[in-house]
């Protein structure tokens, strides 16, 4: 039987539990032989509706673009030594717009047979307000997806993987 | 981590003692002190006023958004103030502000930053829940109207 996980892409967000996820990823990949992606997505979808909605100024979500894209190399590559610290091959990518809409591109375009992403908010509260962008994600990739919990147990594995 | 696991009493206060903007940003910043989030209230007010006098965060419909990115927090703090009678934040359409949803980041987790303040700003589309909350009992009542309980 063929493996059934070719390519692994884990949605890396600058959150504990994306680096969490990242970690187990490392793990799965280096168990499965599968190809390991790392996906940061610059919310700039959130940043144009805080200026519609006037809580940013225009300078102010310049600067936060501009953060965010440091962030995302500095988490990118955060996630690529962790990868190579087990010796283990990673592609970094990026984009911005839209989390979830991107996140669902980006599993099609890669052809991605998991994605893997960190630990979703334990209250799941009932207002529709309250939406995660990576919950929706979730939900609507075409492909499986492990949510990866237990970050000490999650540490100790990939502490242990030669 | 989601802005939902952030709402609980302990940073929540209605209502707030303040009667003008300084006052009411210094008791936000508070909060977070007295709940032991921060430990330097001027670093974290300074921050906060920083960007204040770029522009009001206070929105329309009683709603207001003061936010900052700072040092002296190593992760995204949420203190939330409720005015029933208002306050005059300078807000968009020269009404009281009522609903304070104070946030302050660490600089290097805009992307959280952003989320969350996408969270609040969706927050403040709802008149019912706005409405509500303004005339909620107290902090525990708080939490159920914003987890939708």
């Amino acid at each position: 039987m063929s493996n059934p996980i070719r390519k692994i892409m884990v949605f890396v967000d600058g959150t504990e539990q994306s680096i969490t996820a990242a970690q187990y990823a490392i793990c799965l990949a280096s168990f499965s032989g599968a190809e390991l992606i790392a996906y940061y997505v610059v919310n700039t979808k959130a940043m144009e509706d805080l200026l519609r909605a006037r809580i940013f100024l225009k300078d102010e979500q310049m600067e936060y673009e501009h953060d965010m894209e440091a962030d995302a190399d500095r988490y990118l590559n955060h996630v690529k030594d962790l990868a190579v610290q087990k010796g283990m091959s990673i592609t970094t990518k990026r984009s911005k717009g839209s989390v979830h809409k991107e996140v669902v591109n980006a599993v099609n375009e890669e052809e991605v047979d998991l994605l893997i992403i960190g630990e979703l908010s334990r209250i799941r509260s009932r207002r529709d307000e309250f939406f995660d962008e990576v919950d929706r994600a979730m939900r609507n990739v075409p492909c499986s997806v492990l949510i990866v919990k237990d970050d000490d147990r999650v540490w100790e594995m990939y502490q242990l993987l030669k | 981590m989601a802005l939902i696991d952030m709402v609980k009493e302990e940073i929540i206060k209605i209502p707030v003692e303040s009667k003008d903007k300084p006052d009411v940003l210094r008791e936000l910043v508070q909060i977070l002190k007295d709940a032991g989030h921060i430990d330097d209230i001027d670093a974290v007010l300074d921050v906060v006023q920083e960007r204040e006098f770029k522009g009001s965060t206070g929105l329309e419909k009683g709603f207001a958004v003061p936010h900052a990115k700072s040092p002296a927090v190593d992760s995204l703090k949420l203190a939330i103030g409720i005015s029933p009678d208002g306050i005059d934040f300078d807000s968009l359409d020269k009404q009281p502000s009522k609903l304070f949803f104070l946030l302050v980041a660490a600089p290097d987790q805009s992307g959280p930053h952003v989320a969350a303040l996408s969270e609040i700003a969706k927050l403040s589309q709802s008149n019912a829940l706005c409405k509500a909350l303004v005339n909620a009992d107290d902090a525990a009542e708080v939490v159920q109207l914003l987890k939708g309980e």
